[in-house]
């Protein structure tokens, strides 16, 4: 152990350690990192804190906080100490990824066209079509090349014996994916010599493998493709990731107001008239896309857009409807989903999920709120949930009405303990945060997944939620091969 | 090009050039103070209110304010974020209308504007009073190397020339104002107060009035290069010649207007006798008329009645390249007449609903 790490208290008998294995000896994968911050003292961690810094304020690398009204704008916190994914390791999370969001396809596939595995029982039908998420207008419609979740972002993380397991799908608009981009540059200014003692697998071209799915979703068949970003806007919290996307791509920022539908035809207004587009990327939730079909009162969409889309003269990445397959009530059912349309045992595993809706799980959610995580159906974010052991007598009563009232909306999980990794925020110790891990998934003609993805870190001390709006921050992840 | 992404390039682009100028009017007046200390009494408020004529916000600056100095000219102008005008205001905005388009801009065009902001933020009234040169200084060189920065790093095609426009159109503006404070410091009701108290020989009030042109071309950075056409000559004539007509300094009033020109023809392909539409008739129309202008045609119009004829015509072409270009398409916000255009907006104007869309953003 060297002097940076010296004070670092791992705790393993507790919590699964990523660096320190429970005989309290660093994991193998980690020793040439150890090695290199061992030779850092204080001072020069600060430096290098400070690199980072300026990188990322003059990036403009900056998150919305809600409901503050000075400084909404903050530096999203940066955590200097990396995640090391062995190779073998980021094999399983790959394969289990791709079988999942493959299967995850084929339910929406089926959902919106001949519901064939409602009608077999494998998922009691209510559930599904009752779903917040389901989208009634569009059974029968079909995306180009069948596919509804182009870009996915499904959060894992590990349990007490590290091992690997689904906490939630994010199948919509999944956000996140330009930290994992910039936290890669910023380490690579801040740490240039650990870079070259470690074969990291490259993630640069992310952006360049995005582009290439939304090409290949195009309804017309010509070089280039017209693909452009739709975003709320300048407001919105992740406003600075979709306008780095766009950039990145090559492709036009646009918001509502810069589209336009004419005979059911979708055009860019511009300094010289209008332009056709085939593809939009939309980070604009459904109910705000369309004013004429979905929420009449919203000023994010473009009148029209949905026919056009119905009509085939527009993609959409994700399809309309998706979030029915990231409804959390729905997740407690995923590894049957895999199970009976790809005939294979799930790779990842999921979290024990009790539904209220069923009278038995009832039972044993209410009896034992004061252990379980009780979550909203459809909330992300970190809003809308109960963790048992850090609440009071007086929050579980209020949730345990709530269930009962509305038991389709709530699911209820054990606390996992997530794993911990030595972190390095306040510039005086490092301590262990939990932490877990989001791969962005891109299904197109094939399913790719850049090795690594964006690293979430609980920064207060023993907090489990990881969320940047509650105060979570994120680290770099290296995909390493040996 | 999407018109949204060109009119936030041209509103960033004019919001910077306004902090530049603004800069520049004052870093003006406090040297004129320092030059006239011993000549005349510079504790006169008059010095100041021109400040805040030529800015035509009188009545802003009175609600807020109730009496003229350095120290409530300086606020207003510098700090003040209830005037759109004031400098931290047009970085604001400057700065949020890039951020708006940061895909489209170059990254070294954003971290400039991001830096001028983030310096603003950290400056505070004491440290402007203590070293006003300094901190002008540093406004007007953030914008030259904006400027830079943008020459370099960006395409110089349909964006670029947006700026341009907008750049050169806020510059004739800022010039015929910063002129017309010279008039207004001659206005006969000021002009005798500011007299009064002191010996008002004809050398005095002589050496005042040259000093205060001197003041004038130094805001424009324009006393070397006016030295250098007219030698030592400094009288009035000449300089509004300079200031006004000539046609190779860039903060003259042609120069710009030709230079605003040139972008607007480039957009459009408009040519001499040819224009294809309005914002490109009614800037040839002012650029042919400078060409043709002598300093007498413009003082038997009266300079100030000149000045503000200028300036009520840019505003009018400000508007036709709203229509032409960023108003494309949608009717329903085109002004309904003059009055209700939008020349000194941008981002916060002009955009019907604007809360609602942020509130729903927020979801």
């Amino acid at each position: 152990m060297t002097r940076f790490f010296e004070s670092y208290e791992a705790d393993p008998s507790r919590f699964f350690d990523e660096v320190i294995s429970k005989t309290g000896i660093p994991r193998q994968h980690y020793d040439k990192l150890l090695h290199r911050f061992g030779q850092f003292s204080l001072d020069d961690i600060k430096a290098r804190r400070q690199i980072v810094n300026i990188f990322f304020r003059n990036q403009g690398i900056t998150f919305t906080v809600y409901g503050v009204e000075e400084g909404i704008e903050r530096i999203f916190p940066f955590d200097l100490i990396p995640r090391v994914v062995p190779a073998n390791e980021w094999q399983t999370i790959e394969k289990g990824l791709i079988q999942r969001i493959t299967a995850l396809n084929a339910f929406l596939n089926d959902i919106y066209h001949g519901q064939k595995i409602l009608k077999d029982k494998v998922i009691p039908a209510e559930l599904v079509l009752g779903s917040k998420h389901f989208r009634r207008e569009f059974v029968g419609v079909n995306p180009p090349l069948g596919i509804y979740i182009h870009v996915t972002g499904s959060d894992i993380i590990r349990d007490g014996e590290g091992n690997y397991m689904v906490l939630e799908d994010n199948l919509r608009t999944p956000s996140g994916v330009s930290y994992m981009l910039q936290n890669r540059q910023a380490m690579k200014r801040a740490f240039p010599v650990l870079f070259e003692k470690y074969k990291i697998r490259p993630i640069e071209n992310y952006p360049q493998e995005l582009l290439h799915t939304l090409q290949e979703i195009s309804p017309v068949s010509k070089n280039a493709p017209n693909v452009v970003v739709l975003t709320p806007g300048i407001y919105n919290s992740a406003y600075f990731e979709h306008s780095f996307l766009a950039r990145q791509m090559g492709v036009e920022l646009t918001e509502g107001k810069d589209l336009v539908v004419n005979n059911n035809k979708v055009y860019t207004r511009t300094t010289r008239g209008l332009e056709r587009v085939d593809v939009i990327y939309r980070r604009v939730d459904d109910d705000y896309l369309d004013p004429l079909v979905f929420r009449p009162d919203s000023k994010l969409g473009v009148a029209g857009l949905i026919n056009a889309y119905r009509k085939g003269n527009v993609a959409l990445a994700n399809a309309i409807g998706a979030g029915v397959a990231d409804d959390k009530v729905i997740y407690s059912f995923t590894p049957d989903i895999i199970k009976y349309y790809l005939g294979e045992d799930p790779i990842l595993q999921i979290v024990p999920t009790w539904l209220p809706s069923k009278p038995a799980h009832l039972k044993y959610i209410l009896e034992n709120l004061a252990t379980l995580v009780v979550k909203a159906a459809n909330e992300s974010g970190g809003y809308g949930m109960l963790i048992g052991p850090e609440s009071t007598v007086a929050e579980q009563e209020k949730f345990a009405e709530m269930i009962v009232a509305n038991p389709r909306n709530y699911i209820a999980q054990p606390t996992i303990s997530l794993s911990r990794h030595p972190s390095f925020f306040n510039d005086s110790e490092i301590f262990g945060c939990h932490i877990d891990l989001r791969p962005y998934v891109l299904y197109g003609k094939t399913v790719t997944i850049v090795p690594g993805g964006l690293t979430r870190v609980a920064l207060k001390r023993g907090s489990l939620v990881v969320n940047s709006s509650q105060g979570g921050g994120s680290k770099d992840t290296w995909v390493v091969d040996e | 090009m999407l018109s949204r992404v060109a009119e936030s390039l041209f509103w960033m682009s004019r919001y910077f050039e306004r902090a530049e100028n603004t800069a520049r009017f004052l870093d003006v007046n406090f040297n004129l103070l320092l030059d006239l200390n011993n000549i005349t009494h510079t504790e006169n408020p008059n010095y100041w209110i021109a400040l805040i004529l030529v800015t035509s916000d009188r009545e802003r600056f009175n609600e807020l304010y109730t009496e003229y100095n350095s120290h409530t000219v300086t606020d207003y102008l510098v700090f003040n974020k209830n005037n759109p005008n004031s400098i931290t205001s047009c970085v604001s905005l400057a700065r949020e209308n890039a951020r708006s388009i940061i895909e489209s801009i170059s990254s070294e065009m954003w971290e400039q504007v991001n830096n001028l902001y983030h310096y603003l933020q950290s400056v505070t009234p004491q440290l402007v009073h203590n070293d006003p040169y300094s901190f002008y200084k540093e406004i007007k060189s953030a914008s030259h190397l904006f400027q830079g920065i943008t020459d370099n790093t960006f395409s110089h095609n349909e964006g670029w020339d947006f700026i341009q426009i907008a750049k050169y159109l806020e510059r004739t503006d800022n010039i015929a104002r910063l002129i017309d404070v010279k008039y207004h410091m001659l206005l006969p009701e000021l002009h005798s107060s500011l007299e009064e108290s002191e010996d008002s020989t004809d050398i005095v009030a002589g050496s005042v009035d040259i000093i205060q042109w001197m003041a004038v071309l130094k805001s424009c950075s324009a006393l070397e290069a006016f030295r250098k056409v007219y030698l030592s000559k400094i009288d009035p004539d000449n300089i509004l010649r300079f200031l006004i007509l000539d046609r190779s300094f860039p903060r003259s009033i042609n120069f710009s207007v030709c230079a605003a020109e040139d972008a607007l023809w480039r957009i459009s392909g408009s040519s001499r006798h040819r224009y294809v539409n309005n914002a490109d008739r009614l800037i040839g129309k002012m650029e042919a008329e400078l060409s043709y202008t002598s300093i007498e045609d413009i003082y038997s119009k009266g300079l100030h009645l000149y000045l503000a004829d200028l300036e009520q015509r840019l505003v009018k072409i400000g508007e036709q390249v709203h229509l032409t270009y960023f108003a494309y398409h949608t009717p329903e916000i085109e002004p309904q007449d003059a009055d209700e255009a939008l020349p000194f907006t941008g981002v916060a104007g002009g955009r019907a609903n604007w809360s609602q869309a942020q509130q729903q953003q927020q979801q």
